[in-house]
């Protein structure tokens, strides 16, 4: 296998961080929550380039704050809300 | 004939009229020399395109003073998806904090450059600071560094026993003077070369700031209890009072800190940045003195 870069390493350490806060819910909400959580990451590495590392950087640190929000014993559930694309040219 | 005459006059009054707002009309079509540029920091995390410097015109005549005046009408009139924090517009508030010409500042507090048109105003986030959006940062870290001085009043036993608010006298709130004003803004940590060393580290200016008023509030409290027992040199009951507030030692053994505290060398960047133009060195400076008699 491949040696990982630091940044591999930050992301694979954050997916497992989720898993790991995730073990604490209740096991339905657990099953959506890494569900939620896996199509997140799995979606992000097919679509974001693996050189623009300002954007992943961007993404880890969302990702620790998200994570920090889930370790609280008050969050029992996770949610998304699809956004719609934001308008390509600015408005006139 | 009278009224001929009179007529033709009105006629080439108005002929002069006419040909005179001609003239102004060309006149507005030359060069504005009220025009400036702004070249603002864009960064959006949701199209993949690296950060870079935008730049807008804004006729100063149909705008006010200020950078934040500017700012709004770019984002009402030309580019509604610039991104900034603002909301007092009068300097309470903190939120228009962000590097203006490579000063940190507020924006509504910061006039625009006038007496040079032709060079361009550089607006960018706050310098050392994780970038949200453009001109927003990430202020998670400076919070915590904050709540992690516990800036609130701490007693170990019971407020007066008739359970009324413990008041303060004029001579101790007038201890507060030079610190109760900062709010928050981030201009003077995020202006500090040794926080953008050690920004997990060093606690930054403004958590300083707030350690030493929380320490004089503290004390100050304690003093209108038993005003009595104040030690006649002024200069003394720094130290002196200790036994009484117990929490003293306990903040002061808190920060105690290569990191969070002797990370200041004096810079004075922070006195330099500050848009309510306090001097938080000055502050860390009574810290340092106050460790050193506690010691």
């Amino acid at each position: 296998m491949k040696r990982l870069t630091g940044l591999q390493k930050q992301v694979l350490a954050l997916y497992g961080g989720f898993l790991r806060a995730a073990r604490a819910k209740a096991p339905e909400e657990r099953k959506k929550i890494e569900a939620i959580v896996s199509e997140e990451f799995h979606r992000n590495a097919k679509e974001v380039d693996r050189k623009n590392f300002i954007y992943i950087e961007y993404l880890l640190r969302r990702g620790a704050k998200q994570l920090h929000q889930l370790k609280s014993p008050n969050t029992i559930s996770m949610f998304t809300v699809p956004v719609p694309s934001p308008p390509s040219k600015p408005l006139p | 004939m009278a009224t001929t005459n009179l007529l033709r006059r009105t006629i080439t009054r108005y002929s002069n009229s006419l040909r005179h707002h001609q003239i102004r009309l060309y006149a507005s079509e030359t060069p504005n020399e009220n025009l400036k540029t702004f070249s603002i920091y864009r960064w959006n995390p949701d199209n993949s395109s690296k950060p870079q410097l935008q730049d807008y015109q804004v006729d100063l005549k149909n705008c006010g003073p200020m950078v934040l005046d500017a700012l709004i009408k770019i984002k009402n009139e030309i580019d509604p998806t610039l991104t900034f924090r603002r909301s007092c517009r009068e300097g309470i508030c903190g939120s228009c904090a962000m590097n203006i010409d490579g000063c940190n500042g507020l924006a509504c507090l910061t006039k625009i450059e006038t007496d040079d048109m032709k060079t361009a105003s550089m607006i960018t986030p706050l310098p050392h600071m994780f970038v949200i959006k453009d001109l927003v940062v990430d202020m998670t870290q400076f919070y915590n560094q904050y709540k992690s001085i516990e800036p609130w009043l701490k007693r170990k036993t019971e407020g007066s026993e008739t359970g009324k608010e413990i008041l303060q006298s004029k001579k101790d709130r007038a201890k507060l003077d030079g610190m109760y004003e900062c709010i928050l803004c981030a201009c003077c940590t995020t202006s500090c070369p040794s926080y953008w060393w050690n920004p997990e580290k060093y606690l930054g200016p403004a958590a300083l700031l707030h350690a030493h008023r929380t320490l004089i509030l503290c004390k100050v409290v304690t003093h209108t209890l038993e005003p009595e027992i104040i030690p006649s040199p002024p200069f003394l009951y720094w130290w002196i009072s200790d036994s009484r507030d117990e929490y003293t030692t306990e903040r002061l053994d808190a920060i105690n800190d290569e990191f969070k505290l002797y990370r200041c060398h004096t810079i004075l960047n922070c006195a330099r940045a500050c848009p309510k133009g306090l001097n938080p060195g000055k502050q860390i400076q009574a810290i340092k003195t106050k460790e050193m008699m506690s010691a």
